[in-house]
């Protein structure tokens, strides 16, 4: 019989967030558990070979945490992180000058592509591209005494600093249709960004999320190239770098070990009690110091705390929030020959052979009532879609290869190709039923359809096989993914930054439970995608409680406020890396 | 002993004549709150309320008895975000629980379309959205103007003395917010409405929305009431255990703090002496004395009947006597029921939300069903809105699993016929509308029905003079410095040492604290009190920015 | 988001019992929390507005506390408490007679002066209050001491004051044997007899004669000579309880219900909220003491985890009796008054400011003709335990006095008819009930019909046409309001010898002690002397709070001049 177990922390998920957290943790000396429900940890940071020789990510692909600071601090090129230099996973914004629409490609023009680097701080020198991207997600929300204005929130002070003639207070209360309306020329390439911004996270129409939306569509970028790339070994072989850094620095991890309650004594969280088909049953891991959610706030807090412990209208106020518009439904093809794309989506001056043989487009990207159509299809009538799969719009994201070196598919004579996305209700809400997208196939012909509209060999003689995902089977096998939401809650206004996911609970701390931290996409600033940045804001907060105290590698952001009446997260004698 | 000291012993009841340096007539939200202020400031204050329960309107009572409580002024907690009483008193935690859902004000069609107002700006839009992407878009776009207008002016001033007309329209100059709302105040709502939304069911909700609670949709001059009323009516707070339970709250800070209530103490007169107010009578023949005397009542009663006309100049009591009262009442039907109502149309959210308008099906429709009200009439275009009480409070329910909610919609004081007969009549059209958005409101389902009418709220509350809500009409020349008139919006009265502060004071009605804060304000200024509390945030940025 | 919170006392129940308990213990200088599940205090004490301008009073309608000492001790009149001076004359109702088929029996002289006699009124000077105070506001013995004669207060009272009262046999007697040893007509000892039934202890039972004559004398205020009710109703006199603990300090939280006692090494440690309570499921920490203001089938059997009892404690509780009854009450709202039928035009009528001045029936009970005809009533409901089989003629009812609408009440301003006073028959609890639990809940209109029918004998009014409304709550709708008021039942556990003083509800828990350290009960179904909201409980209960060194009141303080304290223990007697 194993005895109970404790740590200084205790972290439920090794999901991304989660790992980052324990990564951070650890490197401080702490004592770490990481306790994953699933056999393999990595949370939606997945690749798996479901054919063999095949490779596919059913969620992140492209690496959209090139500007955080967690490459430095945590060091992650020494447990092996390499990135894909020559990268295809999204047409690379310098070559690419057209959109395309129903109608054919429409050519991005000069205005649209300075107008695009000046809000993304590219036209500086020094470029503040990078300045802005930390001020947006790498800096943890400001403590309640702080009134937020254009003069307090990061990113209008990078704004202020950089490019003052954008400085305006409209800036916070615009869509990001209002700011590119203002910036941009061409109605496809605006429609492209915001069709990339809803699937990336703030989505373009949403009140107040102009900059976020922006930021969130423009990080895809790593500073350095302006081209979006993926790591080698794709997004997991990123989390692999991850996961090792925490090991490296002694977390323990245990997989397949549900957690089934947060033990709370006397306002405090002391510990978790594992679900009884836990690999050691349902025994207890205790917390000296505390006990960390990296998984979905939903359950964390409707199921893994309960009402035992909470009050009615919080409870309330938590099942209200929002999971809509981040549910997408995506397929792959497994092709015999490589997709062509059809003559009048031909790019002139198109080089394939740098980017495998077909990069997907966003496509269709002709006007704003198309895209407001299929958002109002999606989020307003919560549907499965009745629109005609020429009017649906969707992304088609990797050619088969990322670079040569190491192809998506070793298997002869086939290529994978995909994923393709298309925003799909939120099975919670979807009116036509939870299970209403596990019409597999139906769903996967209405996709093929879609994408035919610029594919010209799409056929039956060309595919071998569709591999599709629905929302819901997201759901299932990354529990963290409630609704099959890839950003955790929608990054509206009300449910981002010092909002995110309540007020209350914006710093990660959790009031009336000591001890008790938020570390998931779905409960804390900025979201989704990867960006190793809820881990790094939530040290500022770890820190702040005495709980965390890092070395020299540590540096805050500049940003950043402490609490009133808190240890600050900045370090007395500034650290060797800091300054940079 | 003798016989006599034997019957003379048994227990002591409260004196015939007592001391007080205030006296509050009415233990409603707004008596309750000028209460507890002045009692924790150290004065000696006697509140005195008519019925058995303190409350006023902050009631949950057991009209479907036995068994089921409702709560009819559920709806009515929209200013919980900004009310000063909230902080001072430390009320949230553990005294009173707020549960404010997203899903907030639903208006559902006969062909089973749908529109959601929510908490989040986003959801609300996507609901539009199925109706006018346009609209959608329109509606964030104002909202961010009449939020500011609402949160920067509109709010805070509810709580901070008002100003003549002139004065405020120079004060709005200030600033690009001041004068987008000078630009609203003189359209009407039906104006404002129509310019910013194009699709006519839109348009429908919006106009009941920011209208229900008794403006003219068509009268200029109260068109900041649009802002005000669609941004508070999305953040709607439930008072969890029923809205009593706020009164009570209050009512314990009031005597934690060494007040008196008196319950079943009906007021006979205000003693006045020497043009000063010196006490009240009651009419069970007790007499209260004190410095001061405050009247959370109508005017009529306060002037008319407890001071009487021979104690007011002419011009005033022409004044009171020109008091209108609101231009609609309620009639409401309460019913215990099986399931909550369930309703079917194309958003399942519909059937969490706080309130759920039914029976309009246009803008027209609306308008004719007002129109209607105004002239004393009901037509078969009647709609309203519902709630479930239960949605969100079990204890509403003695029986386990069984539910109360009550529909409630515009009504004439007067009917033809009566409402002693009308209201029968009006129980069936009802359910018979209800049932047809909610299938499952049929009778197999329904335990209990009651319904009050117009005449009925007039009974249980007697200073809800003709069913009004709000102790009077909402209309420009009733509202900020001309509430109740000119004469006493400041809460002072020509009567020394009366202060008036209820609901037909500025800035009046709904449960909006102002009036007994102005007026806990005013008379503790008066009697040279020290303040114990301090202005909000808000109300402080509002007084820098637009009165100095 | 709210966290544990901690106190010197947690009480259990917002009802007369566990208020003016917490009143004498903030009072005391405690810090007190009350938990009460409904989404308002009073219990039993309450009143409600069905339709705008009409009060009811679902449960207690009369006033009988008048003697306690905690109008006093508590000060009740600095809260608001006034009484509603439009009385009914008892001694004038007494006087006019009783119902019977056969018309009014009037009451002779010797019913009248034996009536006064036995409650202390004869007495120079009238010992009715220290009869009262004996009987009801005075802790049981302790177990140690005998229980005879000698030390038993009411006798000791007698033997002072009205030495021939006092015969050998007064402790082992029924009522009906001491009133046929002082009173003389059938009717009248029929009508106390019923009305004892209806107030706690039956006239039948063996060994509670004076307790049971007195709950029913316990009416006459001693100060009038009269019967009245508070201002506002018992919920008036309520409200001066509730803020006499809230103005010493007493924290009251209302919707929140208490699932579980939490007991650590047989000690009462605190409470755990119900999951829906208002501050969620939260623990509320007792520094001294819990006391369970519910009854003892909550307690005992709900809140208190089975591991900390043992069972054959268990099975006494759990062998409680909740028999004599349960009150079906039924009030209508008329458009013409109800009056006595022409045959009893005798009886007292009573002016009632309802819709202006207006005769309407005073109380009475009916049919009072026999002894026969009452235990024919009471074998239906206690021991047949069915749905009425008795036709509706032979039913017996008791019809409160409507003293209750006074010229200077609102209630009195009411236009829209007549609300007549509260009707009330004894029906089986429904835990009893052979035809099942929910028997009456399905049987109700026929119930109403059939009652209607049986008052309908001596009186007018109750047709069709002129009734606009009828309330009644059955016994199971009356728990599901007041969880306390188990089986419906009005004054808890039945009050027979074997469940009273001493033995009340059983011998370890009549001093209010329990087996869980820490952990006191303090409910009409718990403790001597029962139900009537006379703040006799918590008054006697503070004599054991006080022995247990958790209250130490001020000079305000008195006990029970007939207290015996138990051995070792503080005296409640101040120095």
């Amino acid at each position: 019989m194993n005895k109970e177990e404790r740590y200084d922390i205790v972290i439920i998920g090794a999901g991304h967030n989660g790992t980052t957290t324990a990564a951070y943790l650890a490197k401080c000396g702490l004592s770490v558990c990481m306790l994953e429900e699933r056999p393999e940890c990595g949370g939606a940071q997945e690749t798996c070979e479901p054919i063999a020789g095949v490779r596919i990510q059913p969620h992140a692909i492209a690496n959209y945490g090139g500007s955080a600071p967690g490459w430095e601090q945590l060091e992650l090129w020494k447990y092996g992180f390499r990135m894909d230099w020559k990268a295809g996973a999204i047409v690379p914004f310098d070559t690419d000058r057209y959109m395309t629409t129903s109608d054919g490609l429409s050519q991005v023009t000069d205005k649209d592509k300075m107008g695009y680097a000046k809000i993304t701080g590219l036209l500086t020198d020094p470029p503040f591209f990078k300045d802005l991207m930390r001020a947006t997600f790498w800096c943890p929300p400001h403590p309640p005494h702080v009134e937020l204005n254009e003069h307090t929130i990061p990113f209008m002070q990078v704004y202020k600093q950089h490019q003052p003639d954008m400085w305006t207070r409209e800036l916070l209360e615009w869509t990001m249709f209002d700011l590119m309306d203002e910036y941009l020329d061409t109605e496809p390439f605006k429609v492209n960004q915001a069709w990339i911004a809803l699937v990336s996270g703030a989505h373009g129409h949403m009140e107040g999320a102009a900059i976020p939306a922006l930021c969130s569509v423009a990080t895809v970028m790593p500073p350095a190239v302006a081209m979006p790339v993926a790591p080698r070994g794709n997004i997991h072989g990123y989390y692999h770098a991850l996961l090792r850094c925490a090991i490296a620095h002694g977390a323990v991890v245990r997989t397949c070990c549900p957690v089934e309650e947060i033990i709370i004594e006397h306002d405090r969280a002391v510990g978790v009690r594992l679900r009884d088909d836990a690999t050691w049953g349902a025994k207890k891991i205790w917390a000296n110091k505390a006990v960390i959610s990296a998984v979905h706030i939903k359950p964390t807090f409707l199921e893994m705390i309960g009402p035992r412990h909470l009050d009615s209208g919080f409870l309330q106020r938590i099942k209200d929030l929002s999971l809509k518009g981040g549910s997408l439904y995506m397929t792959h093809y497994l092709t015999r020959e490589r997709l062509r794309v059809r003559p009048k989506f031909q790019t002139p001056g198109y080089r394939y052979e740098n980017y495998g043989s077909f990069t997907g487009p966003f496509f269709p990207n002709d006007s704003r009532e198309l895209y407001f159509e299929n958002v109002t299809e999606v989020m307003g009538h919560q549907r499965n879609l009745t629109i005609p799969p020429e009017r649906a719009m969707y992304g088609m994201v990797a050619g088969e290869t990322y670079a040569e070196c190491h192809p998506q598919s070793t298997r002869p004579g086939v290529y994978i190709n995909g994923p393709q996305w298309m925003l799909v209700p939120t099975p919670e809400y979807n009116v036509d039923g939870m299970d209403a997208m596990e019409d597999k196939v139906k769903w996967n012909e209405y996709m093929r359809k879609a994408l035919s509209q610029v594919v010209e060999n799409l056929d039956s003689d060309n595919i071998v096989q569709i591999i599709g995902e629905s929302p819901r089977e997201q759901e299932f096998r990354n529990t963290g993914m409630l609704g099959g939401s890839w950003y955790g809650l929608r990054c509206d206004r009300d449910q981002w930054w010092n909002e995110r996911p309540l007020p209350e609970l914006a710093r990660y701390r959790v009031p009336g439970i000591d001890g008790l931290y938020l570390s998931h996409q779905s409960s804390a600033h900025p979201g989704g995608l990867c960006l190793m940045a809820v881990g790094y804001n939530l040290m500022h907060i770890l820190i702040e409680d005495g709980i965390a105290e890092p070395g020299d590698w540590w540096y805050a952001s500049p940003w950043y406020i402490p609490e009133k009446g808190k240890k600050s997260a900045i370090p007395s004698r500034p650290s060797s890396v800091a300054t940079r | 002993m003798t016989t006599d000291d034997y019957f003379g012993h048994m227990f002591q009841e409260f004196p015939e004549n007592s001391e007080w340096d205030a006296v509050i007539i009415g233990a409603g939200p707004n008596g309750l709150m000028a209460a507890a202020y002045l009692a924790k400031a150290g004065l000696k204050v006697a509140l005195i309320e008519r019925r058995y329960e303190i409350g006023g309107g902050l009631a949950t009572e057991e009209i479907l008895y036995p068994c089921y409580s409702s709560n009819p002024h559920v709806i009515y907690h929209m200013m919980v975000d900004y009310m000063p009483v909230i902080k001072d008193f430390n009320l949230d935690g553990a005294s009173l629980l707020w549960i404010k859902p997203n899903a907030q004000t639903a208006m559902v069609f006969e062909d089973g379309k749908s529109l959601l107002l929510t908490q989040m700006i986003e959801d609300t839009k996507d609901s539009i959205s199925k109706f006018s992407f346009k609209d959608a878009v329109n509606f964030g776009k104002v909202m961010r103007s009449w939020r500011r207008i609402v949160d920067e002016i509109v709010a805070p001033a509810t709580y901070v003395p008002t100003m003549t007309p002139i004065e405020m329209s120079m004060a709005l100059q200030k600033t690009k917010v001041g004068q987008e709302m000078l630009e609203l105040i003189e359209q009407s709502p039906l104006e404002i409405i129509n310019h910013t939304f194009e699709n006519d069911r839109v348009r429908a909700l919006m106009l009941y929305a920011s209208c229900m609670w008794g403006l003219d949709p068509r009268e200029t001059g109260i068109g900041f009431f649009v802002p005000l009323l669609l941004d508070r009516g999305m953040n709607k707070c439930y008072c969890y255990g029923g809205s009593h339970k706020f009164a009570s709250a209050m009512g314990r800070e009031l005597v934690k703090a060494g007040g008196l209530i008196l319950e079943h103490a009906e007021v006979n007169k205000i003693i006045v002496q020497n043009g000063r107010a010196a006490g009240v009578e009651l009419a069970e023949g007790r007499t209260l004395r004190s410095k001061v005397v405050m009247s959370t009542l109508d005017p009529h009663t306060t002037f008319l009947d407890l001071v009487g006309a021979q104690h007011l100049d002419k011009d005033f009591k022409a004044l009171i006597d020109g008091w209108k009262y609101d231009k609609w009442s309620f009639y409401t039907l309460h019913v215990a029921s099986e399931e909550p109502p369930r309703y079917k149309c194309d958003d399942p959210w519909v059937n969490d939300a706080f309130m759920t308008i039914f029976g309009i099906e246009s803008t027209e429709q609306l308008l004719a069903h007002w129109d209607n009200v105004v002239a004393g009439k009901i037509g078969a275009n009647f709609g309203g809105h519902a709630t479930c009480e239960t949605l969100h409070d079990p204890h509403l329910s003695d029986k386990p699993g069984k539910h109360t909610s009550f529909f409630q919609m515009h009504a004439p004081y007067e009917i033809p016929g009566g409402w002693e007969k009308k209201g029968k009549e009006m129980e069936e059209a009802i359910l018979a509308k209800w049932q047809k958005v909610a299938p499952n409101m049929k009778r197999e389902n329904i335990i209990m029905t009651v319904h009050e009418t117009p005449v009925d709220i007039e009974t249980r509350f007697p200073n809800m003079r003709r069913g009004g809500i709000k102790h009077g009409d909402y209309k420009p020349i009733q509202l900020g410095s001309f509430r109740p008139n000119q004469e006493c919006s400041s809460t002072r009265t020509p009567v020394e040492g009366l202060y008036v502060c209820g609901a037909s004071t500025y800035p009046g009605g709904l449960v909006l604290g102002g009036p007994g804060y102005l007026g806990a304000n005013k008379v503790a200024e008066d009697l040279g009190v020290k303040k114990w509390w301090k202005t909000t945030p808000e109300m402080e940025r509002y007084i820098k920015t637009y009165l100095t | 988001m709210s966290r544990d919170e901690r106190y010197d006392v947690v009480i259990v129940g917002g009802g007369p019992n566990g208020m003016a308990t917490a009143a004498y213990l903030a009072k005391c200088g405690l810090s007190v929390c009350v938990l009460e599940e409904r989404v308002e205090c009073g219990g039993a004490c309450e009143t409600v507005e069905p339709i705008p301008g009409v009060r009811i009073y679902p449960h207690a309608m009369l006033m009988y506390a008048a003697p306690a000492p905690g109008f006093e001790q508590l000060e009740l009149h600095k809260y608001g408490f006034r009484m509603a001076w439009n009385p009914v004359d008892m001694m004038k109702s007494l006087t006019a007679g009783n119902t019977t088929t056969q018309g009014v029996s009037p009451i002779t002289e010797k019913d009248a002066m034996g009536f006064a006699k036995l409650g202390g009124l004869l007495g120079q000077p009238p010992f009715t209050q220290e009869l009262m105070r004996a009987t009801f506001w005075c802790p049981p013995h302790p177990s140690e001491v005998e229980v005879t004669d000698e030390n038993t207060p009411y006798i000791q009272v007698y033997k002072k004051y009205q030495p021939d009262v006092c015969t050998p046999e007064l402790r082992e007697w029924t009522m009906f044997e001491l009133m046929d040893e002082f009173l003389e007509s059938e009717p009248f000892k029929v009508t106390m007899a019923f009305a004892a039934w209806a107030s706690g202890a039956a006239g039948h039972w063996e060994g509670v004669a004076i307790p049971a004559l007195l709950s029913v004398q316990l009416l006459i205020l001693p100060n009038t000579g009269k019967l009245s009710i508070p201002r506002g109703g018992l919920h008036g006199y309520f409200h001066a309880i509730h803020r006499c603990a809230v103005a010493h300090g007493t924290v009251v939280r209302t919707a929140c219900p208490v699932d579980e006692i939490i007991v650590q090494d047989g000690r009462a440690m605190g409470v755990r909220l119900r999951e829906t309570a208002a501050i969620g499921g939260r623990k509320i920490w007792a520094n001294k003491a819990v006391i369970a203001a519910v009854d003892y089938k909550q307690t005992f059997l709900k809140m208190i985890g089975r591991e900390h009892l043992d069972p054959s404690f268990i099975q006494k509780v759990k062998d409680i009796s909740l028999k004599n009854g349960t009150l079906y009450v039924t009030t209508y709202h008329t458009r013409k008054p109800i009056q006595w039928n022409q045959r009893y035009k005798a009886m007292q009528e009573s002016e009632t400011g309802v819709s202006g001045p207006a005769k309407v029936a005073s109380g009475g009970v009916y049919p009072s003709d026999s002894r026969e005809l009452y235990y024919e009533n009471v074998a239906d409901c206690d021991a047949r335990k069915s749905l009425p089989t008795l036709p509706p003629e032979k039913l017996m009812w008791f019809l409160t006095p409507s003293q209750a609408f006074n010229p200077t009440d609102c209630q009195g301003q009411y236009r829209n008819g007549y609300i007549s006073a509260a009707f009330e028959v004894n029906v089986p609890v429904p835990e009893y009930q052979i035809e099942g639990i929910d028997a009456q809940d399905k049987e109700k209109v026929k119930l109403d019909d059939y009652m209607r029918k049986a008052f309908s004998q001596a009186l007018d009014g109750l047709d069709e046409e002129n009734i606009i409304h009828c309330w009644s709550a059955t016994g199971r709708e009356v728990e599901f309001r007041n969880t306390g008021l188990i089986g419906g039942t009005w004054c808890g556990s039945r009050h027979c010898r074997d469940q009273s003083w001493t033995r009340r509800p059983i011998p370890e828990l009549a001093r209010y002690r329990t087996p869980i350290e820490g952990l006191y009960t303090c409910h009409q179904t718990t403790g001597h002397p029962g139900g009537l909201c006379l703040m006799a409980i918590p008054y006697n209960l503070m004599h054991i709070l006080i022995e247990d060194g958790i209250a130490e009141p001020g000079k305000w303080w008195y006990p029970s001049p007939y207290y015996i304290p138990q051995k070792a223990k503080v005296s409640a007697i101040p120095r």
